[in-house]
């Protein structure tokens, strides 16, 4: 047993003197995440655009149509500028702006005439999502102005008289349109049938939320540093230490757990600084930042435990690099390492979670997100510690075999 | 004391060591001299429970290097051919690391570390990285981590190769020291100069097997005080072969188109009539080197080649 503190603490100094190593297997992922983050700006992306405006028609009903765009939701995306005509085509034309919409005089009057009336929108081809909101709506609003001309054209029609309706006329109006509507009521609104909505609000995936891709960056940190870890054990066996050590009465074993506590520790720092990074970037999102550091340093150290017998079968200290980036890098591709799983098509997804760090990757992040309860969390520990055990005995199987080659 | 009994060491496509047997005693050295692949370090290999042997009993202070394993290896200090140490730590570090793993504690071990630091001249250099000495610094602490825990048998694999002569000088000197002090050495070796000057006792090994063991006096009369003549050029080796036969007292070891090893006594008063000999059957001598009875020519004369080839 007290070798196996002197081995740890002999790898610990090996470490220390040679840092750079575990920077670099620390710096990859961070720098991935680091670039997501001031890609995305870790926020919601709202595209914006100008929608210029030729109201040749400057009406109540003209006015309608153009305020309609000024609102929430669409006025936080669009900018409406008001442009004659000939100038809003030009600019158009140019590709200055992501539509041009030209109201022709006589909206208003054919609208309450009920006659048939063409309006003009000139969409900028180079954009999609804008151009395809602004005809939306507009379809949208001209459906409305059918229905509203065919349930209340005979109360709409006396404004259709060129001047400006008296206040007198305008309540009197008011008062036909209200009992057209209550009429209209009991077609609308059947007694008899009643009809339940729910909204159903989706829960948003954002994909710039740190919460989102840094479990995952945390996780392609672990993955790389037990691939280190697993290709600096060959160190042992270039140096002969290996050999040397068989011949000492230290039994390999605690020679493998001292290995694995100095491993252990240096995963569980790692852990702790992406734990906290994680709670810094998205404060509010990590429920249990004790659990899932516990089970961030218990995956990473059976990562290594189970990347030690790749490493020790390969012929060189470079085939076992080799040899671990070929394991490493499809496992931290399909298994939601590079990205997250939720965003993989769903049959990489389900191949996904049954790789050893796609089920660890899902499971603290169910840890973060405190849905994971107390007792599937217990079962999910025993099973890692399990594995961690199994893992061990290949680890010191390997690690046998290694003296002999 | 190691006591090896017909040990066998096999291989999948190889039978490395075949049959070995002898017996090393507390202070004595005792040298293992063979050509590389001879299978001296797989000997070694089996001793310190690297290696299980195939056959034969290996004993180490009287406990059985397999049964009693763990025994074997408190009495064991090894010193391994490659420099096994960790680049990155202090000779401080190193050997407290390898002292724990022989089960050594403190205070004894770090009055046990200040002492070897003493006698191979490590002190001053302590603290700094291994990876900054230089070959003869490692050798010199290669040694020291098999010396640390004062064992009571030492296993040296080759540990003066690639060294330079003053550091080699040091190390044998070291090696006589812990002789001295009653511990048993057991040495391999390709030097035949390093063996003759440093071993009490030899065993002579080729291709897995002990072809002659003995001290110096008794593998010196093996070949009977004859020398050991060489001679290089060009020669028809049956013509020559009978010529020189005809001369008398002349065992011709090797014989062919570039070479004649022959063994006679009294090589030096002869040398006009083996020439004279040779000339008269067309050979064409071009090198001569006349080499004294040693270890090497009763290898020679063992084996009929080369230690070094």
């Amino acid at each position: 047993m007290r070798f196996v503190w002197i081995a740890a603490l002999k790898e610990l100094r090996c470490l220390r003197r040679d840092p750079f190593s575990v920077l670099t297997w620390m710096g990859i992922p961070l720098s991935i995440a680091l670039l997501i983050h001031l890609i995305f700006g870790g926020g919601q992306a709202v595209p914006q655009g100008r929608l210029l405006v030729a109201d040749e028609d400057n009406t109540i009903v003209s006015d309608m149509l153009t305020s309609a765009f000024g609102r929430d939701p669409l006025g936080k995306m669009l900018t409406v500028e008001k442009v004659d005509a000939p100038a809003g085509r030009a600019r158009i034309d140019r590709g200055d702006g992501s539509a041009f919409l030209l109201i022709p005089k006589g909206l208003q009057d054919a609208f309450l005439r009920n006659q048939p009336f063409r309006i003009q929108l000139f969409s900028n081809p180079s954009q999609r999502i804008l151009p395809k909101m602004v005809e939306e709506t507009l379809l949208i609003m001209t459906d409305g102005a059918f229905y509203i001309q065919k349930v209340a054209a005979g109360e709409l029609r006396p404004f259709d008289s060129g001047r400006s309706p008296s206040d007198d006329a305008i309540a009197q109006r008011s008062v036909d349109i209200r009992h057209l509507v209550t009429g209209l009521n009991k077609y609308l609104s059947p007694p008899l049938i009643e009809l339940e909505t729910t909204v159903v609000v989706e829960k948003q995936r954002n994909v710039t939320r740190p919460s989102f891709y840094f479990p995952s960056m945390i996780f392609m940190g672990l993955l790389l540093m037990a691939g280190g870890f697993a290709s600096e054990a060959w160190k042992e066996r270039t140096f002969h230490t290996l050999r040397r050590l068989a011949a000492t009465p230290a039994p390999l074993a605690s020679f493998l757990a001292g290995r694995l506590a100095a491993v252990a520790l240096l995963y569980f720092a790692v852990a702790a600084l992406g734990v906290a990074t994680l709670r810094w970037l998205a404060p509010g999102e990590v429920s249990h930042p004790l659990a899932a550091v516990v089970w961030a340093a218990l995956s990473g150290t059976a990562f290594f435990l189970l990347m030690l017998p790749v490493s020790m079968s390969a012929s060189s200290q470079r085939a076992a690099q080799v040899l671990g980036n070929l394991v490493i890098f499809p496992l931290a591709l399909v298994g939601g390492c590079f990205f997250p799983l939720e965003i993989a098509p769903a049959w990489m997804a389900s191949i996904g979670r049954l790789t050893p760090n796609g089920w660890a990757v899902t499971q603290f992040k169910a840890i973060l997100s405190g849905s994971l309860r107390p007792a599937h969390l217990a079962v999910a520990m025993g099973g890692l510690v399990a594995v961690g055990i199994l893992a061990f005995l290949l680890a010191l199987r390997s690690l046998r075999r290694g003296l002999l080659a | 004391m190691i006591e090896v009994e017909r040990l066998r060491k096999s291989f999948v496509d190889l039978t490395a060591v075949d049959g070995v047997s002898f017996t090393a005693r507390p202070g004595e050295i005792f040298g293992l001299l063979g050509p590389n692949g001879a299978g001296k370090t797989t000997t070694i290999g089996c001793i310190s429970g690297l290696l299980t042997p195939t056959a034969g009993r290996v004993r180490v202070m009287g406990h059985d290097v397999v049964r009693d394993g763990r025994a074997a290896r408190q009495a064991l200090g090894v010193v391994p051919q490659e420099i096994a140490l960790y680049e990155d730590l202090s000779a401080l570090e190193n050997l407290s690391y390898w002292g724990g793993a022989q089960g050594m504690r403190n205070p004894l071990l770090r009055d046990r570390i200040a002492k070897v630091l003493e006698i191979t001249g490590l002190q001053d250099r302590a603290r700094e990285p291994v990876k900054r000495f230089s070959g003869g610094m490692k050798r010199r602490l290669n040694l020291a981590c098999g010396i640390v825990h004062q064992p009571r048998v030492l296993l040296l694999d080759e540990p003066t190769v690639g060294v330079d002569p003053q550091s080699r000088m040091r190390l044998l000197e070291l090696i006589r020291a812990e002789a001295r002090a009653g511990v048993c050495v057991l040495y391999t070796t390709h030097y035949m100069e390093e063996a003759e000057t440093l071993c009490d006792r030899l065993a002579i090994v080729d291709h897995g097997k002990v072809i002659a063991a003995g001290d110096l006096a008794q593998l010196r009369s093996m070949l009977a005080e004859r020398d050991l003549l060489r001679l290089s050029g060009v020669f028809h080796p049956a013509a020559a072969r009978a010529a020189l036969e005809r001369i008398g007292a002349i065992e011709v070891l090797q014989a062919d188109e570039g070479l004649l090893i022959l063994s006679l006594a009294g090589a030096s008063g002869k040398l006009p009539s083996i020439f004279a000999a040779l000339a008269a059957c067309g050979a064409d001598v071009r090198g001569t080197t006349l080499t004294q009875p040693s270890l090497e020519s009763l290898f020679i004369k063992l084996t009929g080649k080369e230690l070094r080839e």
